[in-house]
């Protein structure tokens, strides 16, 4: 293929007078495919041998028992139970839904994820990919990624491959300080170690649970690791951590280097005429 | 998408034939529609107005009373009450249905406004209509919903007329360009609309609430089952509706979005809405090299 930008042989009017010229005649018979890539994305994964087959999704929602946030000590085992589930019972949903399609992978995957106090939702949309013309695979097998299809052609060129989506999560109490602690600190900007410890606390876990995911997967790492931690809004005591990322594992010998070709614009830094002066 | 119903007002005519062209595009979009060899020649728009009143098929009444309220020919799912009679507040069904009315109604709404954008392009002489927007805006008045449909009629340069009813996409300059150069022609924008209602089972209610023990037939955490079938039914539905206007074609730049409200409490609609645009491929897959990394020095 001549390349998208600068072949000045390409006859780009010449192309889409043909492109326009087949609608009149062709009848195609070949299977639908649906992707939510643009066509940056799609060229992208041509140019590593894949393609994209199906937008598929996954959805979990899970209750927590109520009053689970207010009162108590050390973890918030039911809300970090119910956000490891829905994830859990999510990724398997697209996990099918991809294999179904032929899938071997599913990329850019979008999560939407949210906590309310007496449940948590998970969704995830995403296009499964293969190698071109690839057989069907069990579901299993395929992995999930929320790489963009941009960082997944870079992953695999530089020999290595996703594994799937590792989550960890955390909530925990914050110990509510005794009333003379209360009473001492009011007029004091101190450290609240109480919070201080509950987020130390939550952020282990979590880490620790994704962590152990990856090696779930036999992947040496995760990359894209996303992180939401803070007090949740609806409960004064109790803070939550979450981490996201994508498994990876190198599959050549060697990490093969990329290396990055420097380019400088020549575009003028300070624009030499403004209209704005004439006045 | 239909034909155009051929309702094109008379002063909308006279106004496109008047010569001088407008468009929607940015400069930068309107020079690479240019390179492309693609002349715009207007702005094309299309309208309709839809009452959108008649959301409850039942208004509530006998819902959660009876497994066989059903839906109008798509998708019905009952949950049943696993304690017996406790009281007349107590519901003893649950059930996910699908609005195949309010499905028909946007599509009916879409469609006008689509048409009717087409006509115009049509009446303009146009191959096609690149940079499509789309939008639904709620009038003043309750229970009615604008749809709007807008883009640039473009000519291809050196093509005999146009035989056929314009093509159509939401792209345009560049991005368009590589529509082309990587194989593919525009066909038409597509899009659905998915519309789950939930009637929540009286375990469903206790699960969204928190509640444990014997009610909810749970002690932890648990997953509702009548909401995640509902969740997954809404997008499925919204695909499996734009795969059937795809007619062997792809669909690029899919948008899903999914939107839940609350009418009162464990009453709930589940909407989801996909939209992208149908291409075809016109000449076998051509890979490009591995694209080359860049770093900018500044």
């Amino acid at each position: 293929m001549s390349d998208v930008s600068s072949a000045s042989s390409f006859d780009l009017k010449a192309e889409v007078r043909r492109a326009i010229a087949f609608l009149d005649t062709a009848v195609t018979n070949s299977k639908s495919m649906t992707s939510d890539l643009s066509i940056d994305e799609e060229l992208n994964l041509h140019s590593i041998g894949w393609e994209p087959v199906e937008l598929v999704s996954g959805v979990s929602l899970f209750s927590i028992p109520f009053g689970c946030w207010n009162w108590g000590q050390g973890e918030i085992d039911a809300a970090s139970t119910a956000h490891a589930h829905a994830f859990h019972n999510a990724i398997a949903r697209i996990h099918h839904d991809a294999a179904q399609a032929g899938g071997h992978g599913v990329v850019g995957v979008h999560i939407e994820r949210s906590i309310h106090p007496t449940h948590v939702e998970v969704s995830l949309v995403g296009t499964a990919v293969r190698p071109v013309g690839a057989r069907a695979i069990e579901d299993v097998n395929v992995f999930v990624s929320d790489l963009s299809a941009r960082d997944f052609t870079m992953l695999m060129v530089a020999g290595w491959e996703p594994l799937g989506l590792a989550t960890g999560a955390s909530f925990v109490f914050a110990p509510r300080r005794t009333m003379g602690a209360v009473l001492q600190q009011q007029s004091q900007n101190v450290e609240l170690t109480n919070f201080t410890e509950a987020m130390y606390s939550a952020r282990e876990a979590a880490m620790e649970r994704m962590q152990q995911a990856a090696l779930g997967m036999h992947g040496t790492g995760v990359v894209e690791v996303k992180v939401v931690e803070g007090p949740m809004r609806f409960a004064t005591h109790a803070v939550g951590f979450v981490a996201i990322g994508t498994v990876v594992r190198l599959v050549k010998p060697l990490h093969q280097l990329i290396r990055p070709t420097m380019v400088v614009s020549l575009n003028d830094r300070i624009v030499a005429f403004d209209a704005q002066t004439l006045s | 998408m239909t034909s155009a119903p051929g309702d094109l007002p008379e002063a909308a005519r006279r106004r496109l034939d008047q010569g001088a062209f407008s468009s929607g595009l940015s400069v930068s979009d309107f020079a690479a529609c240019l390179e492309m060899g693609l002349e715009p020649v207007g702005l094309v728009q299309g309208f309709c107005a839809m009452q959108w009143g008649n959301y409850s098929m039942v208004g509530g009444i006998g819902r959660g009373s009876t497994p066989f309220g059903g839906s109008q020919g798509g998708y019905v799912e009952n949950y049943q009450c696993p304690h017996g009679m406790i009281s007349v507040e107590h519901r003893m069904f649950g059930q996910n249905y699908e609005q195949t009315w309010i499905e028909d109604s946007w599509r009916e709404g879409f469609t006008n406004a689509y048409a009717r954008m087409i006509e115009e392009a049509q009446a303009l002489g146009a191959h096609g209509v690149v940079g499509v927007l789309d939008s639904e805006s709620s009038f003043g008045e309750a229970g009615v919903i604008e749809f709007h449909a807008r883009g640039t009629a473009v000519r291809v340069l050196d093509a005999p007329p146009p035989t056929q009813s314009p093509w159509s996409t939401y792209l345009a300059g560049q991005r368009l360009a590589k529509v082309f150069e990587a194989g593919y022609v525009p066909v038409s924008i597509v899009a659905s609309v998915a519309s789950i209602r939930v009637w929540s089972s009286c375990v469903t209610e206790y699960l969204m609430e928190g509640t444990t023990g014997m009610w909810s037939n749970s002690t932890g955490a648990v997953e509702i089952d009548q909401l995640v079938s509902a969740q997954s039914i809404a997008r499925d539905v919204a695909r499996s509706k734009v795969r059937a206007q795809l007619l062997g074609d792809a669909l690029h730049g899919a948008s899903l979005d999914v939107v839940t409200r609350e009418f009162s409490k464990g009453d709930f609609e589940i909407q989801s809405h996909l939209s992208g645009n149908r291409v075809r491929r016109f000449k076998d897959v051509d890979p490009l090299d591995v694209p080359k990394p860049t770093v900018r020095l500044s």
